[in-house]
């Protein structure tokens, strides 16, 4: 049955070389921790790519509940937290999501730094891997504005002023983020969270497809 | 693959009539113990994953994620931390030479050298050698980043006491009051002390009476004299009233324990 | 199946437990969101929550008359006061029956001898539905079900009605 669904799609849209494509090649022996255990450091992306597979996941399931708008975000989030069943699991998976993400993150670049990993001809992946790291620190960031508790709401302005201390473009860069020269309220609250839902997944995926497409063109860098 | 005049398509379409085989390739005969990636390896992989996940979610289980209460732009008390990935940097603008006058640094110049070199690595560090000790320069770069940050990150996070930051913003769960408006201590309670200390005592400009280790003689003293930024005479009434506003905090403490 | 032993190879061992693995992480990953996405559905209404409707029951005639009223309703984080209406009259039984205004045709409003054309009949302006005294739909017009009526009860000689339920005699 399953093989005469497949054949009938092969048939329109010849999915075999697409599929060989994507699952068919190699993979030599210094990267497999059957041979040698020490290999388990390149599992280090693809557990990352899974964490961020999970953040995708929970965060499409969290805007259910959640509403972007300071008198109800709370409530929203505290409803969510005690009166929905599984819920809090599902907001915990988004919340220690964030912080395992940036670990395994930081232990995949470590693995790629120390190894050489990024010489030639392999330049332009790191620098993709780099402009990935920036993207999820700034969905860390924009993340945690959204519940809009204490926590949120202080280390958020913090953030802002910062951002305002840049000399020259320093308060138009506030204003952007922000969406009001002074105040961090509710145009902040949608701003922040239209760049954390929207704008940088957008760029994450962007970047992701990159960083994979050249993974499979240039293979895997060899043994040290 | 066939090409030109006999090439057979499927109808109109672009698409090749003749099958490529199903059977993928047999990576046997590659060179060292090479494996293929489908379905051999990802089946590691996927249990790695599978066992990754196991133990994430036990973390997700035995920690719930935390939320403190709705954000109140008037709580000055309130000390303000990032999370604990930004905590470096948070850090390194307590030092004066990131500060001040010389906030730029802080803020543009050694995040900027640290960032750009990490994402112009490749081009700073281009010898041939890709062994760590062929280029002890990049190596020892990172090494110092990296110290510099674990040290910054970890004497921002201990000066922290995690514990009782996490029991003083504990969220208010709405509807569910503690306040007993119709304690005769209320009338004085909204009179003098709520301003600072909040309708449900949650704290605001003064900080929360929630949890309040003072007796009933202390807080009758301060609501009196006053207390470190407390100004004095915060209180103007009868005695009767201040013991039944002294009576009224222990006793809406009791109910917020409960 | 057939008869002959058909051993399986090696890869499709694999590509078995490769399912099984990935089964399980898909159900791992997935089974709280999705707890949390249904919970609405596995939500069970109490129910008994009765308003005070505001009439008195001495004050329902055999004409069917409008009746509004507010309640308190908690939509998820969401607390606000709602207010409901109804059409309230003592049928002949003298059994009191409140009416949902609603027209089962498309949701609109309707109202009682809101055409002059039809005397003692619910009219709904949107489509000419029209229904009986008794809430049944008049046959031929769009309406296919006759009008909900609401869970009722008397406190203190006051009508207190309670959730929406479909006409059940009909």
């Amino acid at each position: 049955m399953l093989q005469k669904i497949y054949d009938w799609i092969d048939d329109r849209i010849d999915i075999t070389p697409i599929w060989r494509d994507i699952a068919d090649h190699e993979v030599p022996e210094h990267v497999n921790p059957a041979h040698h255990f020490s290999a388990f450091v390149y599992c280090f992306g693809g557990l990352t790519f899974f964490v961020v597979v999970i953040q995708i996941l929970s965060g499409m399931f969290l805007t259910m509940y959640y509403v972007p708008d300071i008198e109800n975000a709370w409530q929203s989030v505290y409803y969510l937290q005690t009166e929905v069943a599984h819920a809090q699991i599902v907001r915990g998976m988004h919340h220690w999501g964030a912080s395992v993400v940036i670990v395994m993150l930081l232990l995949h670049t470590l693995r790629v730094f120390f190894q050489g990993a990024y010489k030639k001809p392999r330049e332009l992946n790191w620098m993709v891997g780099v402009l990935i790291f920036f993207v999820m620190l700034g969905l860390g960031f924009t993340g945690y504005l959204l519940p809009w508790d204490n926590k949120a709401y202080f280390a958020t302005q913090v953030g802002l002023e910062i951002a305002e201390q840049v000399p020259f473009i320093g308060e138009a860069l506030k204003t952007l983020l922000a969406g009001d020269a002074t105040i961090v309220g509710a145009q902040t609250l949608t701003r922040f969270f239209a760049i954390h839902v929207f704008f940088l997944p957008g760029a994450l995926f962007a970047l992701l497809a990159v960083h994979f497409i050249l993974i499979r063109r240039q293979g895997i860098s060899g043994p040290l | 693959m066939h090409k030109g005049k006999g090439m057979k398509f499927v109808g109109d379409s672009r698409i090749s009539a003749n099958k490529t085989s199903k059977i993928p390739k047999d990576y046997s005969e590659y060179p060292g113990r090479t494996e293929a990636f489908w379905p051999n390896f990802l089946l590691k992989e996927w249990l790695a994953g599978a066992v990754f996940l196991v133990g994430f979610l036990c973390l997700v289980l035995a920690h719930p994620s935390p939320l403190e209460g709705m954000a109140d732009p008037t709580d000055a008390a309130y000390i303000p931390l990032p999370d604990w990935y930004f905590l470096f940097l948070y850090e390194l603008l307590k030092y004066q030479f990131a500060s001040g006058n010389w906030i730029i640094i802080g803020i543009l110049v050694i995040p900027g050298i640290a960032f750009g070199s990490l994402i112009l690595a490749p081009f700073l560090d281009n010898g041939p050698g890709r062994r760590p000790r062929q280029r002890p320069v990049a190596v020892g770069m990172m090494l110092l980043a990296l110290v510099s940050c674990i040290w910054l990150t970890y004497t921002s996070a201990e000066h922290v006491d995690w514990e009782t930051r996490a029991e003083q913003n504990k969220p208010i769960p709405p509807g569910e009051s503690v306040v007993d408006q119709g304690h005769p201590g209320y009338a004085a309670y909204e009179n003098s002390c709520l301003s600072c200390h909040g309708g449900e005592l949650e704290g605001g400009a003064g900080p929360t009476l929630i949890g309040t280790e003072h007796t009933k003689e202390e807080i009758m003293d301060i609501a009196v004299n006053g207390t470190g930024a407390m100004p004095a005479d915060q209180f103007q009434g009868s005695d009767e009233e201040l013991e039944q506003l002294a009576d009224f905090i222990i006793e809406t403490n009791e109910a917020a324990a409960e | 199946m057939s008869d002959e032993k058909r051993q399986v190879s090696r890869r499709q061992f694999l590509n078995y437990t490769l399912t099984g693995v990935g089964g399980f992480m898909a159900a791992g990953l997935l089974i709280s969101p999705v707890r949390m996405a249904i919970d609405p559905v596995l939500k069970h209404d109490e129910g008994g929550d009765f308003a005070n409707a505001g009439i008195a029951i001495d004050d329902i005639t055999a004409d069917p008359q409008r009746i509004d009223w507010t309640i308190d309703q908690v939509d998820g984080w969401y607390e606000s006061e709602v207010t409901r209406s109804a059409w309230v009259y003592r049928n002949d039984d003298d059994e009191i029956v409140a009416f949902s205004p609603i027209c089962k045709h498309l949701g609109c409003v309707v109202s009682w001898e809101g055409n002059d054309d039809y005397p003692d009949q619910y009219y709904c302006p949107c489509h000419d539905g029209r229904y009986y005294k008794n809430g049944v739909n008049v046959p031929g017009t769009p309406p296919l079900q006759p009008l909900d009526v609401y869970e009722q009860e008397e406190r203190d000689g006051m009508l207190f009605l309670g959730k929406i339920q479909p006409h059940e005699e009909a």
